[in-house]
């Protein structure tokens, strides 16, 4: 059943050598999204594809250490605001701690569907 | 014609994993004691509104049909955690509009029997596909918390540590405890910063409240107001917590409707699946000023014994978390409470109480509904 079920996560995009995560952008309010949405959620306004990325900040971190189905845990997450674009929740790349907020991150693509970032040094 | 909506009577199964007694056999035992309280005969109940997230679909029936109750119309509720409230919520203005006078709310979840573990996360949901458990949201909401406003990890561990004392109080909860900020903070991490002691548990429960009009009977507890609402895009550019802005929204509806506001509660059950979930929700509904939550409960103000108690029943997180139960269990609490009936937990001369449950899991929304209510003593 799982295997038929289209996959929701956002797509990645790779141009030039930088990942970006496809979304729409609402004409009308300016709200950028990586959902899937027939009218923008905001206003109900038109929407157009536009591509986001790669560079964010970090929102919000936490490691998950309990199992969760089809996932090894330890891993963390994150909410990332991108640069002019939304806020989207990413992996983060090799880390077994949450990232502070405020850290400044970037898109590495993904891994198996998931969104993936690693810290910008 | 419109009525004034009071609780006429409540009952509850007791709380907590209990996967040998049918869903069925819970709920019996919270609506006999609710009809009994209530002094209402089974075949006065005209319609009955039920709260229920895992199912399976037919579970209302199949628990009425044992109380023989039927042929009546039952309506079951799916809103996440809110679903039991959202159904209260139909049930009172089933009642002010004149629809049907005398109504059964229950509220029922078996989790031990429908899920192993935690809540498996939605495949078809963005963020439930990349792994996201319901426990990482609160965790990232607290991450922010604590950089934005210099919430401390002593702070969010209070929260625990007074549910579960709080608990003590109550016979029916799942777990109860006296513990220390300390043994809070040393339980097993589930998603940092959330310890397990932090977490709501896998909870089994029913919950059942007669609703009718106040005029019924002396002791009924009256429904000042009742508000319902889902949720708004967040995560575009929301400087808000997750869940915070409907919990707000809400409460502003409720109060507005009731005439009053928050400094004017004698207390508060609130949707603590998770403690940072109740430091939000104190502070959505008005009691704390954002960004104050924790202080606000460090300080004994929000404790049995401070001036507005959240929590007396020990809340999610100590009563237990059925999810479709949940919002009926907080509104049995409130009501016991407003009448004076609850024993050693018991609000010294609490005259106003407010419920609130908010549920979420569908990525962009800052919930999927949130419900507020404004209970009054006889
Ligand atoms: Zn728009």
């Amino acid at each position: 059943m799982t295997r038929r079920l289209p996959d929701p996560r956002p797509q990645v995009e790779i141009v030039a050598g930088r990942a970006h995560v496809v979304g729409q952008q609402c004409a009308a309010c300016g709200l950028r999204t990586t959902l899937v949405v027939s009218a923008c959620p905001g206003c109900r306004g038109e929407l157009a594809p536009v591509r986001f990325g790669p560079d964010g900040t970090v929102w919000g971190s936490t490691v998950i250490r309990v199992p969760v189905a089809g996932r090894t845990p330890p891993y963390c997450l994150a909410y990332v605001d991108l640069d002019g674009g939304p806020r989207v929740l990413v992996h983060v790349k090799a880390s077994t701690e949450p990232v502070a907020v405020g850290t400044r991150v970037r898109l590495r693509g993904d891994s198996g569907g998931d969104l993936v970032v690693e810290l910008v040094r | 014609m419109s009525h004034q909506a009071a609780v006429l009577g409540v009952g509850t199964s007791s709380f907590g994993k209990q996967p040998e007694v049918p869903l069925a056999q819970l709920a019996w035992s919270a609506v006999q004691e609710a009809l009994s309280d209530s002094g209402v005969d089974a075949r006065g109940i005209e319609a009955a509104y039920v709260g229920s997230v895992l199912g399976p679909f037919g579970s209302a029936q199949r628990a009425l049909q044992g109380l023989g109750i039927g042929r009546i119309p039952v309506i079951t509720v799916e809103n996440a955690c809110a679903s039991g409230t959202t159904a209260f919520h139909e049930a009172c203005w089933a009642v002010r509009e004149g629809r049907y006078e005398t109504v059964l709310v229950l509220g029922q979840e078996h989790m031990s029997s429908r899920i192993t573990g935690a809540i498996p996360p939605d495949l078809g949901d963005p963020e439930g596909r990349s792994g996201l458990a319901l426990p990482g949201v609160y965790a990232m909401a607290a991450s922010r918390y604590m950089a934005r406003y210099g919430l401390t990890l002593r702070q969010l561990a209070q929260v625990s540590v007074k549910n579960h004392g709080h608990a003590l109080g109550n016979s029916r909860a799942q777990y109860s405890g006296d513990y220390t900020v300390e043994e809070v903070l040393a339980s097993p991490l589930i998603a940092d910063p959330l310890t397990l002691l932090q977490c709501c548990p896998i909870s089994d429960g029913a919950a059942a409240l007669v609703v009718g009009r106040a005029a019924a009977r002396r002791d009924a507890v009256r429904v000042r107001s009742c508000a319902l609402r889902s949720g708004r895009a967040w995560g575009y550019r929301s400087e808000h917590a997750w869940g915070f802005e409907i919990v707000r929204e809400t409460a502003e509806a409720a109060y507005a409707e009731a005439g009053l506001g928050a400094s004017e509660a004698d207390l508060f059950e609130v949707h603590d699946s998770f403690t940072i979930g109740e430091i939000l929700s104190i502070e959505g509904l008005g009691l704390a000023a954002e960004g104050e939550g924790g202080r606000l409960t460090e300080s004994g103000h929000t404790a049995l014994g401070g001036p507005q108690p959240v929590n007396p029943s020990g809340g999610l997180l100590s009563r237990g978390h059925p999810l479709g139960c949940t919002g009926v269990a907080q509104l049995a609490e409130v009501t016991w409470q407003l009448r004076g009936q609850a024993g050693a937990r018991q609000v010294e001369g609490a005259r106003i109480g407010v419920v609130e449950t908010m549920g979420g899991g569908v990525a962009g929304l800052d919930g999927n509904a949130c419900v507020v209510a404004v209970l009054e003593r006889p």
